[in-house]
This record gives structure tokens, sequence and C-alpha cells, in this order.
């Protein structure tokens, strides 16, 4: 009964703190993902070419190569006449590349003869880099089909210089890009976490004690665990909160961001989104467990932030971790809490199955963790020196 | 009613090394404290700072544990009975610890629901003592802005949110103007008349000589004199309580060096 008291005083109390509800509501739930995310999602987009898009390409003497400008169409490339300085035209981004047709291109393709085609680029600049290895691609097949009908002309079968066929199978689900893409959402829960209690407990516990209104409440009949307990309650909805919110504008994120792009093998859909959420809702005990022990042990909110500043590491290290080495899920890295985590979202956002024993031990290791964390807070709370 | 007898309590020193002597390692705050506040009364613990006031209403205040030595409040014992000491007990420490963001009739309402009053209970109880402490006109404004006097008011209706036969204020007049001061002591009268146990501590002599009935002298850890202001004055043969404070905390140091 005092422990919702006590929670429900904190909730009030913090939420007319700006710095509180700043983190708590936008850094972790809004911020965060718009940055990480959508940086993410915005240089996928930039490294896809969409062939499918109508393009428009500067070409000087388009008339000598009557055939290729037909591909080119053909190929969902307009082509237009190019500016009169091609140099200066190419460098300052008003045509992102120009191909050029020398004089002799058609006299080259009658003889049998290598024919010149110019591409002027600007690899220094993005998009032109961009359109160039689309044009490449494309002038690319338009070689080989001009190969294939040379070599047949002469009486040779064009498969004769296909020495080798490499085929590359892929095994995995999902490409490097989802790779990356599903390690970024534990990191986004986990951090959304962590911002999300971490001004709570600090002024719950460490701010309690610096404003010295720690002294009259300790003196009132009820017990310090139910206080402690209430405090971490507290901290407990706003975590809760928090990354239920981040769940919702990841999902809405990828909404606005078609994932085709990246392979189409990644899953931010609603179902998926819910069981990432699911997975990692242990955490919102253990992080607020962790903050609130933590700033227990401080006397000021100056202390309390740089002693979280240093312990925001550990929900951070499996996401390093698992960059640097492949880390596969077993039975010993489940039972681990956050690493688990991290394990289980890839796996769901990838679309792999995951054994029900796993999701048991994930569980299971992080309510273990939480209770200890919580048997720490509620003793710290029971010492003389609190009051110092 | 206050009985304490014989309190102790040592704090460990800070950086001390674990091979020093235990002597050494621990530094006495309170070394033996005994005296009696009544029913009725204003009772003064009156020493300079450092004297061990604010370690003695700790241990009365159950935050604390005595080393040795014990206390009773209202007939319960402080180290073993801690909830039912707390229920009699009203403690206003020297912070007026309020929060800031809360207006006042919410810092008081949340000290009211945790003292166990239903939701009813604890608004009519915080309006009353909004009006018995005049503290209509700021009540809810947010306590950010209040002054020494206006934060001072709210800490001690909080202490008595839960209608507690004694009350302990430590140095509650620390900051507050002229006027704020003689409000307070209005209304510490006023809850005397009412039967209440008043225990006031303070380190300022013409502020307990103005208010109390009855003085306990704390100097270096110990009570030295428990006495009413005249028998006091007379003891020490002085006229006025700095000199017989004075005087009193001497024949403390004399003591001890023979």
């Amino acid at each position: 009964m005092n422990l919702f008291i006590v929670m429900y005083k904190e909730i009030v109390d913090n939420l007319r703190d700006r710095q509180t509800v700043f983190y708590a509501l936008l850094f972790g739930p809004v911020l965060l993902p718009l940055l990480i995310g959508g940086s993410l999602v915005a240089s996928f987009k930039q490294m896809t070419i969409d062939y499918d898009a109508v393009t428009t390409l500067s070409v000087v003497n388009a008339e000598k190569a009557p055939t290729l400008m037909e591909f080119l169409y053909s190929n969902n490339i307009d082509t237009i006449a190019a500016p009169d300085d091609v140099e200066k035209s190419v460098r300052s981004g008003e045509s992102l590349v120009v191909l050029e047709i020398s004089d002799d291109y058609g006299e080259a393709l009658r003889n049998g003869s290598p024919a010149p085609l110019t591409l002027h680029v600007n690899n220094a600049d993005k998009d032109s880099a961009k359109a160039t290895r689309r044009i490449n691609a494309v002038l690319n097949v338009y070689e080989q089909t001009l190969s294939s009908l040379r070599l047949q002309h002469r009486g040779i079968d064009p498969t004769t210089f296909d020495t080798l066929n490499i085929i590359e199978h892929d095994v995995s689900n999902e490409g490097a890009n989802g790779q990356l893409l599903a390690s970024i959402l534990p990191f986004l829960f986990i951090m959304s976490m962590v911002m999300g209690g971490f001004y709570l407990a600090i002024d719950t516990t460490a701010g309690e004690r610096e404003r010295q209104s720690l002294e009259p409440l300790l003196s009132l009949p009820l017990s310090r665990t139910s206080v402690v307990m209430g405090k971490y309650a507290a901290t407990v909805c706003f975590v809760l909160l928090s990354s239920a919110l981040t769940a919702l504008s990841i999902y809405i994120l990828f909404r606005i961001f078609p994932l085709e792009i990246m392979g189409g093998q990644v899953r931010f859909d609603g179902p998926s989104v819910a069981r990432a959420f699911f997975l990692v809702s242990p955490l919102i005990l253990l992080i607020s467990a962790m903050l609130i022990s933590v700033s227990a042990i401080t006397r000021s909110t100056k202390q309390a932030q740089t002693y979280l500043g240093v312990l925001m590491v550990i929900p951070m290290a499996p996401f390093f971790l698992l960059q640097y080495l492949n880390i596969r899920s077993s039975l010993t890295s489940m039972s681990l809490p956050m690493l688990s985590q991290y394990q289980l979202l890839e796996n769901t956002v990838l679309g792999d199955a995951i054994p029900w024993l796993h999701v048991a031990l994930s569980v299971a290791g992080t309510l273990v963790a939480t209770a200890i964390l919580l048997v720490l807070a509620a003793r710290l709370y029971q010492r003389e020196k609190l009051l110092d | 009613m206050i009985v304490a007898n014989q309190l102790h309590k040592s704090f460990k020193r800070l950086g001390a090394s674990r091979r020093a002597p235990k002597s050494e390692q621990y530094i006495a705050a309170v070394k033996s404290v005994s005296f009696s506040a009544l029913d009725g009364c204003i009772t003064g613990l009156l020493g300079p700072n450092g004297a061990g006031k604010s370690t003695t209403l700790r241990m009365l205040a159950t935050l604390i544990k005595p080393e040795s030595g014990n206390a009773m409040i209202d007939g319960h014992d402080v180290a073993t009975q801690v909830l039912q000491v707390r229920k009699h007990l009203g403690f206003m420490p020297h912070n007026a610890g309020i929060y800031p963001r809360l207006t006042a009739r919410e810092n008081i309402h949340y000290y009211a629901r945790l003292c166990g009053l239903t939701r009813k209970q604890s608004q009519q109880r915080t309006g009353e003592l909004i009006e018995q402490l005049t503290m209509l006109k700021f009540a809810d404004r947010r306590a950010t802005g209040f002054s020494q006097g206006q934060k001072t008011k709210v800490a001690l209706a909080r202490a008595l949110v839960h209608r507690p036969q004694t009350l302990m204020l430590d140095e509650p007049t620390n900051g507050l103007d002229v006027m704020a001061t003689r409000g307070l002591r209005e209304i510490i009268r006023q809850l005397a008349s009412e039967g209440h146990c008043i225990l006031f501590s303070s380190h300022i002599m013409q502020e307990v000589a103005a208010l109390c009935d009855h003085i306990a002298i704390i100097s270096d850890g110990t009570v030295v004199m428990e006495d009413s202001l005249n028998e006091i004055l007379k003891r020490t043969g002085q006229n006025d309580l700095e000199d017989a404070f004075v005087q009193a905390a001497q024949s403390l140091n004399h003591g001890e060096d023979e």
C-alpha cells in the first residue's frame, strides 16, 4: 500500500520535471530511433539502385549511336542533350554523369574494333557515383550483347569465353545489411530504457538525499523497504513507458521507410515488433533495478550521473561484442541478461525460429539478476550511512 | 514524553586506518545523553554546533540505533519498537526537506497518506493544518520559490500530520526572519498548551531562554545540566543563560582534566 503511495508521488513529481520527461518520452523513443534508424535507412537507400526508376542521362553526340540510345531508353534511361561545358557541369553537380560518344564510334563498331565511349563522372559526389554504377551496369549488358553478336557472326559459341560459372549460394536468411539493422533494434530498446529511467532513479534516490528530504521521510511509520520498492516501481513505470513508445516509433519508422531496399528479409512489421518488445520486456525490470541500486549508493545527483554514465557501458557491451565476435546463440549466452535479449531480438527481426527454451532461459536469467539487485538496493537503504 | 538514558553513539572516522586502535578509528558523536521532556512542556536541547544535538534527535527518531543506553518515546523503546515510536513522534529535521515540484498541499498530503490516512482523511487533515498554520495563501503553489518561513511551515505541518503526541524540532528557527520566528514560537506554545511534548534543539541561547520551560545543556556529546531556566541560573550563579552555559560547559572540561 505504502509502496503505491510512494510510486504515485514519484511519478507525479517527476512528470513535472522537464529533464526527466524529455529523456523518458522524447530522447529514447523518438530522437534515438530517428537518428540511428533514419540515418541507417538513408545510407542503404543511397547504396541501392532502383533500376525501374526512370532517370535522365546527358549525352554528347547522341545522334552517332541511335541503337545504344534505344537500348538506354528501353532500360528506363531517357537521354537528353549534354550542356556545352561538360566538365564544369559534372563538377558542379548539374549533370550527374555525362556520356560522350566519340566521333569514330560508329566506324569502330563497323570495323569490329573496340568502340570508344567516355563517361564523365564525379566520384567525390555520392549521387554521381551512384548514377555511374547504374549507367555502367546497363552499358555492360549492352557490351555483352554486342560481344556475343560479334562472336556468333564469326561462327563461335559465345559461351566458349565463359570459363567459370560461379554461383554464390547464400544460406543465411538475411543479408549483411539485415544483420546490422537487426542489432540496432535491441540497442535502441535498451538505450531508451536506460535513458527513460535514468533521471527518475537519480532524482528519487540521490536527489532525495541531496535535498535532505530523505530524513523526514524515513522517520515516518513505514518500512524502508516499501520506500525503496515504491521508488523502484516508479522507475519501472517510466522505463516501461519509454520502451513501449520506442516500439511504437520503430514500427512507424519502418512503415515510412520501405524495407525492400534492404533485401526484404528484415521484419519490422507489427507482430515482429510486438514479439521483440515482449522478448526485451524482462529488461525493463532489470534495468530499473540497476538504476535504483546504483543511484542508492550515491550521495548527490552529480555523483549518480557519473556512476550511471559508466554503467551505461553494460547495456551497450553486447552490441559491440556481437559486432566483433560472432557469438552463436547457446544455452550459456541465453542465460546472460542483455546478451540474450540482443540475440533473441536479432533472430526475431531476421525471421529465425526461436526455441522456447531460449526464451525461458533469457527470462529466468534476467529475473534472477533483477532479484539480486533489488535485495542489494533494499540493503543499501537499511544502512545508517544513508543519512550522512 | 521523551526519556533518554545514557545514549551513546560513535561513527567511523573518515579515512581512518584499519590498523589504528579502535579508539582512534571511531569518534563519539554522542557520549552520554540523559534527559527527559514532559508532556505539555517545551524542552530545549541547547548546545553549540557539533555538540551532538542532531545525532541525539536522530536516535530518538529511530533513524539510527544507539550503541548503548536507551530512550523511550511515550513508553516505546526507540531501539526495539520502531514503528510504535514513529507513530507517536513528529520529527522535523534541521532542513525542511520538502519536495520543490509539489505544492505545499501535496507535500503534506503525501505524508498523510504514508502515515496510513485514507485519501479522504488525508485531504481533511491537510486542510486543517493549512488553516491552523495559516498557509492558505501559498497552499496550492509549488514549493520551488518558497521562503524559508514558508518551507518551515510546510515541514512542520508534515511533522504534525499524524497527530503525534511528541514533536521534535531540530533548529527550526534557522534562517527565519523575526516575524516568522515569532509566528513559529506562537505555534509551538499553542501545541504545548494542547498537551504535546515538544523537544526543541537550538544553539541560540536567547531563543531557548525565551521559549523553553525546561532546558538540557549539551556539550561535547554529553548533557551537562538539565533544569528549568531559573534553576540553571541559580545553580551556576549567573545572570543569563549564556554565562550559565559557558560555566556548565567548563565544568565538564574541568571534570575531564582531573
